[in-house]
């Protein structure tokens, strides 16, 4: 805990630090996208890592707070700073109503069935024209005001905070979470339903609870990158989004919350660097999936996690009586 | 009227291809409690095989499937030694994840290989009209559901009658006690998982033939073979029968007389139904999820 919350607070000065020491609009783009992924994978790995269950349809909430933040800001003119959290509490009120049919079905069928409401959300946003202007998707959602006579290097340094800001949110949100009773009662409920409930946990509840955050969150991710990026279409429910969260949860490590962050900036990275390989880049991250799976179950937080566990071992402390965030 | 029965005629025909791609997957889950993400990758697997077997090799089109058959059975049985079996009673979620893994691999694999125009086959038959009454099919959609019907019948005679079927099915009933009665489980997991890839294989390579195939067909194809599955009911061998045709019917029907741009989506809105209403499926016998 105590390890979590002082490695978060380097990074958020690193994070804070690094517009101010770049003066490139291409490093700082990368840097707003490390951002948006890092909420993302944190929303999903509320999920994945605290609820036990694997969605395959978490670009549902993703698309939703993008859509709405678009339409909000396109059909009746409402600026960022509204739209944003309105994206977020749309995604929310559609994560209890997608929450409450799919969280009663449990592995392979839950994974399939939120997979299924973001395929059926992806083909509404393709085939209603009057309301999402279908494939053509909706372009020129506004910039915030502020940003009208901004260098566009002032711009990304504006889109940078604003994301650093998001992503500050969404963790400190996580951190409640996941060190409150919701927190541990959710992690009961994913290493043993059973004792859970004999011990007066309701899994639904709590999985409702962190299933709800986690759109929430998402949603907020998506109405910034509709304002960043200023174009909405139907990919934002594709499946391409949906991978590289998998593999930033994975990879870094579901069930701790510094893993997706770690996740997040490898991946980005990776993606950035395989750019002209678009295809091949795909193909790599199949393999890496794979790989993690086979290799590194619980990613590189476990792995470190592991390692660090087996230090406090050898040289005896106090780690028995160390509150435990719960197993990586 | 008559359009009606030429909507339900066609149904039929894309619902045994649904049956049969659905077949694997329930096969796989049923004997090996493996969710397999992949399945569709290894239905357009097929497809393309049997188009490089009969375009690029020559062959014609039942030496083709027979080439294609073998080619993709060995591949099931090496993804199942090489991959399946690291996690084998690990529960469902390293098996989704490994599954999932190699579906992206494959299909941008094949992607980066074979390009995206679509590959079509050459049928054994010309696309010669047939009418049955107010119906009409071609010679080729009926000789492709004649040889679904064949594949189906052949995989059921395989489970029923032969030493492996009973071996199978015995694992399926309880792997500990197979193995203590001699059986050499992790050869029948492999055999299942090269049967189970073999149908959806030829699945890909009959629909190759009617329409055309391309590399990027495969996520549609799994999630359709889960909704199939779904709903005849994990498991279910009939289920996954009566499930294809449904959907097959559905789904022309609601492009008939709806709108053809959303036909997917019937798919899923049967899918949340059936799993709000009728979590097991139609056909299921067995109740396990807590």
């Amino acid at each position: 805990m105590k390890f979590e919350r002082n490695t978060l607070l380097v990074l958020g000065l690193i994070a804070l630090a690094f517009p101010l020491l770049v003066g490139n609009q291409y490093l700082l783009h990368i840097g707003i996208m490390v951002l948006l992924y890092a909420v993302l994978a944190t929303s999903l790995n509320l999920i994945v890592g605290y609820v036990g269950e694997f969605s395959l349809g978490h670009t549902a909430f993703l698309g939703l707070g993008a859509y709405t933040a678009a339409l909000l800001s396109l059909r009746l003119g409402l600026p960022a700073w509204a739209t944003i959290p309105l994206a977020g509490v749309v995604s929310a009120l559609f994560g209890v109503v997608i929450g409450a049919i799919t969280l009663r079905l449990r592995g392979p069928y839950f994974v399939i069935i939120t997979l299924a409401f973001a395929e059926v959300l992806r083909l509404i946003a393709n085939n209603w024209v009057d309301f999402t202007n279908g494939p053509m998707g909706l372009s020129g959602v506004a910039q915030p005001a502020l940003l009208a006579d901004a260098s566009p290097l002032m711009a990304k340094r504006f889109y940078f905070y604003l994301a650093l800001g998001l992503t500050a949110v969404s963790l400190y949100l996580a951190y409640r979470f996941v060190y409150s009773n919701n927190g541990r009662a959710a992690v009961t409920v994913r290493e043993n339903r059973f004792v859970a409930q004999s011990v007066g946990i309701r899994p639904f509840v709590y999985a409702m609870r962190a299933f709800v955050l986690g759109a929430f969150l998402a949603g907020l991710a998506g109405g910034f990158y509709a304002h960043y990026i200023t174009f909405v279409g139907a990919n934002v429910f594709g499946f391409a989004f949906m991978v590289s969260m998998i593999i930033m949860v994975l990879i870094g490590g579901k069930g701790t919350l510094i893993g997706p962050l770690l996740g997040a900036l490898l991946v980005t990275l990776l993606t950035e660097y395989l750019r002209e390989l678009q295809e091949l880049r795909l193909s790599l991250f199949g393999l890496i999936v794979m790989a993690v799976v086979l290799f590194l179950p619980n990613g590189l937080m476990g792995f470190l996690n592991h390692r660090r566990e087996r230090g406090d071992r050898a040289a005896p402390d106090d780690s028995a009586t160390r509150v435990q965030g719960g197993p990586a | 009227m008559d359009m009606l029965l030429q909507f339900v005629a066609n149904g039929l025909v894309s619902g045994a291809f649904y049956a049969l791609s659905a077949l694997g997957l329930t096969l796989i889950f049923g004997l090996m409690r493996v969710v397999n993400f992949a399945h569709g990758e290894l239905y357009m697997l097929g497809g393309v095989m049997g188009w490089l077997a009969t375009t690029v090799l020559g062959l014609n089109f039942f030496a083709g499937l027979a080439l294609t058959l073998a080619v993709m059975g060995a591949c099931g049985w090496l993804v199942d030694r090489f991959l399946i079996e690291r996690v084998r009673d690990q529960g469902e979620e390293p098996s989704i994840l490994l599954t999932i893994g190699l579906s992206i691999f494959l299909t941008n694999t094949a992607l980066l290989l074979v390009g995206t125009a679509p590959l079509t086959i050459e049928g054994p038959l010309p696309n010669k009209p047939v009418f049955l009454g107010p119906v009409v099919l071609t010679e080729l959609r009926v000789f492709a559901v004649a040889a679904c019907a064949v594949l189906i019948l052949a995989a059921h005679l395989v489970i029923r009658h032969t030493r492996l079927g009973r071996a199978m099915r015995a694992t399926f009933q309880d792997p500990m006690a197979a193995r203590l009665a001699g059986i050499n489980t992790a050869r029948v997991y492999a055999s299942t998982f090269a049967l189970g890839t073999m149908l959806a294989a030829s699945a890909g390579m009959l629909l190759g033939s009617i329409y055309s195939t391309h590399v990027s067909a495969g996520g549609l194809v799994s999630l359709k073979a889960f909704v199939v599955v779904i709903l005849g009911g994990m498991g279910s061998f009939a289920g996954a029968i009566v499930g294809g045709l449904i959907l097959g019917v559905a789904e022309a029907l609601w492009g008939g007389y709806i709108s053809t741009g959303t036909v997917d989506i019937i798919g899923f809105i049967i899918v949340i139904l059936t799993l709000i209403f009728k979590p097991y499926g139609l056909f299921s016998t067995q109740v396990e999820r807590a």
